[in-house]
Parts: structure tokens; C-alpha cells; sequence
């Protein structure tokens, strides 16, 4: 108001004047109430911004069924697939978009091939308003005709195939209904398997019908779903095969709680077979007893027994506590004495005694009362160290879940009994696995060696995003002279006139150790009566190894046994034939490539000498 | 001083032609729905392309309408020579007229639009908004001619009130919101007008007994206050339109989500276009857009607010009051109901909401409102000759 005009105001009269502010009285509450309302607005839209920008996706936002990617295959080193995802089609219907499902379900019953009622009842007995099940494994033409219909979508799902069965069961492993890889290599690599999944997401209008595609969603994907790798294992589905034939044969005929084959290229550490028996088929895991899930090979911790004597020979011959040419009493099968004046009990052979024996032959027959005097050479600290550097009491660090470690104890915690049972294979706990690692360094001169069952890992476009040959370790166990004579020497003799003279083969000089340990009672000291871990470990050629197989038989039925106790008698058998088999059809496919053309960088060297070639 | 109220005028010219072209794309941005089969013969069916057309068409009221003399408009010593007397007896007529089974068209259980078909294109027009306008200039008219006797009793302010209570009483059945409204805008015209405060408590009454039959009369009415009083118990069902009003608004933020972006037009909303087009600007522009809107009806309130305080005639003065207050009083009403601070109610925002009776008739308001401010400076002179009491 300009300053004349009030002037004049105040010549108008009272009534004038009243009006006036009646009016201004008026247009001011309303003015107030804009800004009350306009408070209102601030909250709204600032305060409670986030409250009704979350109500509001709750109703507008529907975010379509889940694009799943493919899972990715597991592969054998030669390309064969060990299990795969193949795509399965499901129509189904949104029941809460349907005007009139009488109606739909006619609509639909020729596309499907299905009668109306069938359908009618599958959309009216579906509980979820979102999602009811049709067809489950439509064809392509029937799910592209039935999409057309309002209300009635199609889900992609994917379906785990496992070709080979119950063949590397444990390795592979197993999926749940959803695609979860829940066991083996399916599990360990489950989220590289996995791939990324995307979601069709919409704001929908109030009939729920899309409106907008929306792309750009918070996590920023495409709205495409990114494939799984793919995994190439080391195994070989061939060898795989050799080595399940024969030990589920002996598995059987022993009545054995439980049986591990193994086999490994020693010069890499690469892992052509492993089985554990029990086992299972992948595919119908959900009515699978749990038990058969365990992979033995690296769950099963126990005394290795006689088997681990050539690694422990190896170590006190390494640490010159002895010499190759030394012989040794063996106090004709019964030995009492005293370690640092402090008693260890008595020792005897597994059957008969021996006199005076050879390192070489010290192996060769078994002599636990020959290994508890190299025990006495070394002492505890060497024995100690060697086997610590052979791998025992820690993990492999193979792809697979659940690994035990077994234990080696420190020697502070070691007595006289200590001394004299570890170097025969007691009072240490191992899995087969560490067993397998410790006999491949052995094969390979000494050098450190890790067993691996990973081969490469393969992007969904072929490019290869991963080789995992183990980290190249430089460094020795032992002497390369010394592992060459016990494998070249002691283990061939262990195969020729010992213990192991079942695992002969004419075409190839085979090396072994057979082993016999008795199982530890749960629970108090002392062993079980007649549960025992029969085993045997070798390989071939002994002048240049091209495998090391382990075979191991948990429990076999005493019954059953009839005397046969030894391992050179119930697994040194299986182990021929695997040898056999192995060197057999290796030599055949000796310039055959597998699928992966050999890499050329210094650091993917590890992947030719990898593959059988 | 000339120039200046010129200028005031313009001012307000141009804060309703922003506000009515404001509307005019909101509308047409909630409008686009996708679910119409648009053709193009029967665009006039579709309200936001028939809104896009009065835009336009209301600036042309606006401005012919404050070319008119408003004292052209005011009461004469006979009564039939007074326009506004007629317009009043015609506005009774067609709200007589509208109630009549087969000449009042029902939309949306409510018999409120009169429907008259030239050829293809059918235009509705609603009476209830003309008996609003009616009201308010007859008041304004009213209370410049008698002045001081507005006091009296039962010469003038019974007889007023038996006039508003029969045209309320013809409104309240279909459209209880607009019978109340006039109702409320008729009381402050009086109050204006200077009648006394003890006669309008007597009012008070009649008044609330009226009201509570009214809301009794129909039971969706008390359902409304019931659910208004207890908002989340009935989200879904009479809730539903204030919960969605909320959801559009407060999911609009800061800026909105643009201009055309909103999800909530898409059947969520009802009433998007009319009543409730308010949360569509708050949806798609967000505080920005609500507050610019408020910002604009205040600007519009204070400027009305200046040219009835300048004013020296006492029926320009009332009649800019009158106009003011109404579009004020309905703007916040609306809004307080879009923003769930009022219960639901039937109420379109001026100049923003689709339906073309009461964006032309805001219109043809604010033309005489322009007048009004065009002719207060001429000459204090004429502003006394005309009878201020009997």
C-alpha cells in the first residue's frame, strides 16, 4: 500500500474501515492457510518423502520373475561334461490379473494341450496371487503362443543334469531344486558357477499391467543375466572311470565301510581321478543319504600305518641318520627297549620276524621293528620336520569343501613310544589326500608338489579367464638321489618280492607300499579289533613316474577277509588294474590334446605338463 | 497511480493465465493414460485434450469479461432490470432442472452435470459451479446496495440466508462438498458486508442441524469423516483416494520425478485429472512444483487482497473480495483435502483442474476481477455517488 492511500484511509469512515479489515482479516487466514499447507507439503515431500516413495514402489513396482543365468558346466580335462544346465520352460499364470479364469483357462487349454478344468484348478488352487504353476517343461511354440495371453507368463528355470551319474560324484558335487551348488567342486565354486542373475523389473499400472521397462535399476545391471563359467577339472573321465570300476568291485566283495581311489600326475600334482565310496547320483541327492556325501579322500582322518614308511625312511636317510646300504637287527619279530632310558613297550612284526635287514628290505617286507630303530636314529625333530615338509598335519588346499588336516604332533609333546610308532605310521593322523601329495613328491624327486583338481576356468564366450595350475613351488623335500632310490629301489622292491607283489605288471615296473593300519578305538587307547585301513600307494614307470594311484579300503569285513589282512592283498590288486588301465589308455592318447590349446606365457606353463598328453 | 493499478491488473493476468496453463498441462500430463484407444473424432471425450482446448478458451473469457463495466453488474432499483437477479433465477432454474430425472446427467453416482449434445460433441456443463458465482455477486451486489442495512435483522439477513439455504439445499443432495462451500463463502461475504456477529450465531443452530442431516442422509458421508478420523484402518477402501493423494505427493520428493514421469495417473490415482490433479504436480514435480502453485494462489490472494483495499467503491470492493476469497478459500479447501489435512470432498482446485464450467467460469471471475481493478482509481468521486445507506 503506497503512502497516499492510507492517507485517504483515514478520511473514509468507521464502517469503510471495518470492512477493510474484515477483508484483509479473511485474505490473510487464507494466505495462512497456504503456507500451513505448504508445511504440509515440506513434510510430505521432504520429511516423509521416503516413507511414501517406498509405499509407492510397494504398489506400482512389480519386479517380474528373475532372469536366472545358465549355471555353468563342469568339464573333465578331455572336455566331457560332468554336469551341465539345461533350460526347462514352465507356464504359468498371474491369478490376480485374471479377469475371468474360466475364461483364460479355455483360452489356454488348446495352446497347452491341456483341459480347461486341469487348468482352471491349477490357477484356483495356487495360494500365491503372483505365481501358478501350468505346464512345467513346455515346449518353445507352447510357451510362445501361451505368452500372448493376458496373465499367463513363462518362467525360464534351469535344470542340472549330471551325465555321468554317480561317476565323480564327490568332486562334482550337487545342486538343491534352486540351483544352490551344495557339495564338490558345485559348491566351492558355486558363485563363480552361478553366474548373474537379472530381474525384469516395471512400474505396473493399477491392473497391473507394465508400463516401463526399467533398466537402470539400483545395482546398475543391464537387465541381462551374465552366464556361469565354466570349470575344466584335471580328472579324467576315462581314468575316473578305471579307478571306480575296480575299487567299487573290492568295496563290494570286502563288505568295506568305506573305499578312496586316487590318481595323480606326480610331476604336477594334477588329480586324473578321485573316488570315495560310498558315493551317490547328483541328481537325486535329496533322497541320498547324507553319509555318502562325505568325500572320503579328504574327509577320513587315520593312521596311515606301514604305508608311510618309505616317507619316513626317506626323511632319515635325507637327514643322514642312516645310509642307504646300513643294515639293521630286527630282533626276530619282537623288540623291547628304551628310547633316552625311558621304555616304549614292546614292537612286533605284522607276521613273522626278521633278522637282519636292509634299508631296501626293511621296506620291502614291512618291518615295523626296522622302522622303530631308523626312528631312534632320526629322533623326534627330524622326523618332525620331514614330515611337516611332506605336507602332513595341514591342509592340501584342494578345490573342495570340508578338507581335514590330520595332525602331526609338535615333538615336545612326543615320548619314547612316539618316537619309535610315528616312523611305522601311528600316533600321526592323515587323509588320503595328504598320503597322495606326499607320495607324488616322492615320485618327483623331492620337489614340493600340491595336488590340484582345477584345470582352467572358462569365461560363457570360450575365453579362458583362469588358469589355476598350483602356484609353481620351487624347493625340495628331500634329495632328489634319495626319493629317485626309494622309489627306484625300496618301492619297486616292495612290488617285486615284498609285500606289494600283487600290483606287478609285466609291461611296466611298478612301485608301491602297501599298508595295513589299524583303526584307532573312538574313544580310550588302543586300536579296534580287526578294523583296519588296507591300502597301497605306487605308480609306474618307476624310472620316470607318469601316476601315482592310491587305493585305500576303510573297514573291509573281517569275515569276509579270511586271513587276507594286508593291504599288498586286497588293495594292491585294485591298484594293478588301475595302473594297468591308466598307463595303458594314456600311452594310447599319448598325442591327443585336450580341449584347452596348450597355453604360451611363462605363468600357464604348468598347464601342459597338466594335462594327460 | 494510474500506471500502477494497471499494473496490478496485469500482475494478476498473468499469475492465473501461469496458474491456468499450469493446469492445463498437469491435467494433460495425468491425462495420458494409456489405457484410452485414442481417436481423434471423439477427442472431446478425452478431458485432458478438452482441457488443452479451454485453456485457450478461458484467456479469451477472461479478457472479454474484464472489458465488461463490472457496475453494469450491480443491483438496480427494479429488480428485473438486474442482471444478476436473472442469472440468479436462472441458476436456480438449471439446479431445479439438473435434479430431473432425464435432463441431469449422472457421473459418478452423482447427478451434477447437465449434458447438451451438439452433433458428435456433447458439452457438460455443471450448474452448482454458475449458483456459486451467482451467490457470491448477488451478495456483493447485495451489500453494496444496502450497506449499512445489512444489519437489519429480518429485512435483510434472513431473507439472504432463506435464498442461500434454498440454493444449498437444491446442491447439498448431489454434491455435498459445493453446497457446503457456498455455504461457507456466502457467510463471509456477509461477515464482509458488515452484518452483525450475534446474527450470525443465530445461524449456528439451523447450521449444524442441517449438516448432521446431511451427513446422515447419505452414509458414505459419515463413512468419509469416520475414515478420515482413522486413516490407516481403512487404506483400502475409503481411504484408498486420500492414501494414493498421499502416495503420489510424497513420492514426488524434492523435484518430482519429472514432468510426464508420475506412475500414480496410471489408474492408481482416481480423479487424477480433476480433484485431485494437485498430487499429480506433486508427483511429478515435487516440492517445487506444490510449493510454486502455493506461491502462485498467495501472490493471486494478495494482489486480489490490494485491489479490494484500493478500491473506493463499496460494490467493487465487496465483488473483488468475493472473487478473491471464493478461488482462495476453494484452492486451500482443495489442497487441504489432496494433502489428507481435510476430509475427501468433491472439490475442484481453481484454475488447475480439469472441467471446463468452472475453469470459464474462474475465468470470467477474474475478468471482472481485472475490472474492478481497472476502474478503482477513476475518480473517488463515483465511488460515493452510488448509495453506501438507506
Amino acid at each position: 500500500m503506497s503512502q497516499p492511500m492510507t492517507a485517504r484511509e483515514a478520511t473514509s469512515r468507521p464502517a469503510d474501515r471495518r470492512e477493510r479489515v474484515t477483508i484483509v482479516v479473511f485474505a490473510s487466514l487464507v494466505i495462512l492457510a497456504f503456507l500451513g499447507l505448504g508445511w504440509r507439503c515440506y513434510y510430505l515431500q521432504y520429511a516423509a518423502a521416503d516413507h511414501y516413495a517406498g509405499l509407492g514402489l510397494g504398489q506400482q513396482f512389480c519386479s517380474y520373475l528373475p532372469l536366472e543365468p545358465q549355471r555353468g558346466p563342469i568339464l573333465d580335462s578331455r572336455g566331457r561334461v560332468l554336469a551341465a544346465s539345461n533350460q526347462i520352460r514352465t507356464v504359468f499364470a498371474e491369478p490376480r490379473s485374471l479377469a475371468d479364469v474360466k475364461e483364460t483357462s479355455s483360452e489356454l487349454a488348446p495352446v497347452l494341450d491341456m483341459g480347461p478344468h486341469e487348468i482352471c484348478k491349477a490357477i484356483l488352487d495356487s495360494g500365491n496371487l503372483g505365481y501358478a504353476p501350468i505346464k512345467i517343461g513346455a515346449t518353445a511354440a507352447e510357451s510362445d503362443a501361451a505368452r500372448m495371453i493376458h496373465g499367463i507368463g513363462v518362467q525360464y528355470a534351469w535344470q542340472r543334469y549330471y551325465p555321468t551319474g554317480p561317476l565323480a560324484s564327490h568332486v562334482v558335487g550337487f545342486t538343491s531344486t534352486d540351483n544352490q551348488g551344495l557339495g564338490g567342486i558345485e559348491h566351492q565354486f558355486d558363485r563363480e558357477l552361478r553366474g548373474k542373475g537379472a530381474e525384469h523389473t516395471f512400474f505396473v499400472d493399477v491392473h497391473r499391467r507394465p508400463l516401463a521397462f526399467c533398466v537402470a535399476n539400483a545395482s546398475g545391471d543391464t537387465g541381462m543375466p551374465t552366464n556361469g563359467v565354466g570349470i575344466i577339472l584335471t580328472l579324467d573321465a576315462t581314468i575316473q572311470q578305471f579307478a571306480r570300476e575296480a575299487l567299487l568291485e573290492q568295496f563290494k566283495a570286502f563288505e568295506a565301510e568305506g573305499a578312496v581311489g586316487l590318481v595323480a600326475d606326480p610331476r604336477t600334482g594334477a588329480i586324473l581321478a578321485m573316488v570315495s565310496l560310498p558315493d551317490f547320483d547328483p541328481a537325486d541327492a535329496r533322497h541320498t543319504d547324507p553319509n555318502r556325501f562325505y568325500n572320503r579322500a579328504l574327509t577320513d582322518q587315520y593312521e596311515p600305518g606301514s604305508i608311510i614308511k618309505p616317507i619316513t625312511a626317506a626323511i632319515a636317510l635325507d637327514g643322514g641318520a642312516i645310509t642307504r646300504d646300513q643294515t639293521i637287527f630286527c630282533e626276530n619279530g619282537r623288540y623291547r627297549g628304551k628310547y633316552q632310558g625311558k621304555s616304549f613297550g614292546t614292537i612286533h612284526e605284522f607276521r613273522e620276524g626278521f633278522g637282519d635287514l636292509t634299508i631296501r628290505d626293511i621296506l620291502a617286507k614291512s618291518s615295523n621293528i626296522g622302522m622303530a630303530k631308523i626312528g631312534q636314529f632320526a629322533g623326534p625333530e627330524l622326523l618332525y620336520q620331514g614330515l611337516t615338509l611332506f605336507g602332513f598335519g595341514k591342509k592340501v588346499g584342494i578345490e573342495l569343501p570340508g578338507e581335514a588336516q590330520g595332525r602331526v604332533r609338535t615333538p615336545d609333546e612326543w615320548n619314547a613310544y612316539s618316537v619309535t610308532r610315528v616312523p611305522f605310521g601311528q600316533e600321526v593322523s592323515v587323509t588320503a589326500l595328504q598320503l597322495l601329495r606326499a607320495f607324488c613328491m616322492l615320485a618327483n624327486g623331492g620337489r614340493l608338489t600340491r595336488p590340484y583338481l582345477i584345470k582352467a576356468i572358462v569365461a560363457p564366450d570360450g575365453s579362458i579367464v583362469n588358469v589355476r595350475p598350483p602356484a609353481l613351488r620351487v624347493g625340495y623335500a628331500i634329495k632328489p638321489e634319495i626319493a629317485n632310490w626309494i622309489i627306484r629301489e625300496a618301492m619297486t622292491a616292495v612290488v617285486n618280492e615284498g609285500t606289494g607283489r600283487r600290483a606287478q605288471l609285466e609291461k611296466w615296473q611298478v612301485f608301491g607300499k602297501t599298508g595295513t593300519a589299524q583303526l584307532a578305538r573312538p574313544e580310550g587307547g588302543g586300536y579296534e579289533d580287526h578294523a583296519y585301513v588296507v591300502s597301497f600307494v605306487g605308480g609306474a614307470p618307476a624310472d620316470d613316474p607318469r601316476i601315482i594311484v592310491l587305493v585305500s579300503i576303510r573297514k573291509p569285513n573281517y569275515a569276509v577277509l579270511r586271513g587276507l589282512t594286508g593291504g599288498g592283498a586286497v588293495a594292491a590288486p585294485v591298484a594293478r588294474v588301475i595302473i594297468e588301465k591308466t598307463l595303458t589308455y594314456l600311452e594310447a592318447t599319448e598325442n591327443l590334446r585336450g580341449p584347452i590349446e596348450p597355453p604360451r606365457s611363462a605363468s600357464e606353463r604348468g598347464l601342459m605338463a597338466s594335462g594327460p598328453r | 497511480m494510474n500506471e500502477s493499478r494497471g499494473r496490478l491488473a496485469d500482475y494478476i493476468t498473468m499469475v492465473v493465465v501461469f496458474l491456468m496453463g499450469t493446469g492445463a498441462v498437469m491435467v494433460f500430463s495425468a491425462g495420458a493414460n494409456l489405457s484410452y484407444e485414442f481417436e481423434l473424432q471423439h477427442f472431446y471425450d478425452f478431458p485432458a485434450l478438452r482441457q488443452v482446448f479451454f485453456f485457450p478458451l478461458a484467456v479469451v473469457v477472461l479478457l472479454a469479461a474484464s472489458c465488461i463495466d463490472y457496475r453494469f453488474l450491480r443491483l438496480r432499483e427494479v429488480w428485473w432490470r438486474s442482471p444478476l437477479a436473472w442469472a440468479l433465477l436462472v441458476s436456480i432454474a438449471l439446479l431445479i432442472a439438473v435434479l430431473l430425472p432425464g435432463v441431469g446427467t449422472q457421473i459418478n453416482q452423482a447427478r451434477r452435470w447437465l449434458r447438451i449434445s451438439v452433433a458428435q460433441v456433447s458439452i457438460s456443463f455443471q450448474p452448482s459451479e454458475l449458483a456459486k458465482w451467482t451467490i457470491v455477486f448477488f451478495l456483493a451486489a447485495v451489500g453494496a446496495k444496502c450497506g449499512e442495512g445489512m444489519r437489519s435483522y429480518w429485512r435483510r439477513f434472513l431473507p439472504l440466508w432463506a435464498l442461500i439455504a434454498v440454493v444449498c439445499g437444491l446442491i447439498v443432495r448431489e454434491d455435498f462438498g459445493t453446497a457446503a462451500f457456498i455455504a461457507l463463502v456466502s457467510f463471509v461475504m456477509l461477515v464482509v458486508a458488515g452484518v452483525k456477529w450475534w446474527h450470525v450465531l443465530t445461524l449456528l443452530p439451523p447450521g449444524v442441524a442441517g449438516f448432521i442431516a446431511a451427513l446422515f442422509q447419505a452414509s458414505h458421508r459419515l463413512g468419509r469423516l469416520t475414515a478420515f478420523l482413522q486413516p490407516e484402518k481403512y487404506s483400502d477402501t475409503i481411504m484408498y483416494q486420500a492414501n494414493q493423494s498421499l502416495i503420489a505427493i510424497g513420492s514426488g520428493g524434492l523435484w518430482g520425478k519429472g514432468l510426464g514421469q508420475g506412475i500414480c495417473k496410471y489408474g492408481h490415482l482416481p480423479e487424477d485429472t480433476t480433484d485431485f490433479v494437485f498430487a499429480i504436480v506433486g508427483e511429478e514435480l515435487g516440492l517445487a512444483g506444490t510449493t510454486g502453485v502455493l506461491l502462485l494462489f498467495i501472490l493471486f490472494v494478495s494482489l486480489g487482497l490490494a485491489v479490494a483495499w484500493r478500491c473506493r467503491d463499496r460494490f467493487g470492493r465487496l465483488l473483488a473480495t468475493g472473487i478473491v476469497l471464493t478461488i482462495g478459500l476453494q484452492a486451500a479447501l482443495n489442497i487441504g483435502v489432496v494433502t489428507v489435512v481435510l476430509p475427501t470432498k468433491g472439490i475442484p482446485l481453481p484454475f488447475i483442474s480439469a472441467g471446463g464450467t468452472s475453469t470459464l467460469l474462474s475465468a470470467a471471475a477474474v475478468g471482472v476481477l481485472l475490472n474492478v481493478a481497472a476502474h478503482s482509481d477513476r475518480g473517488s468521486e463515483e465511488a460515493t455517488s452510488y448509495p453506501q445507506d438507506s
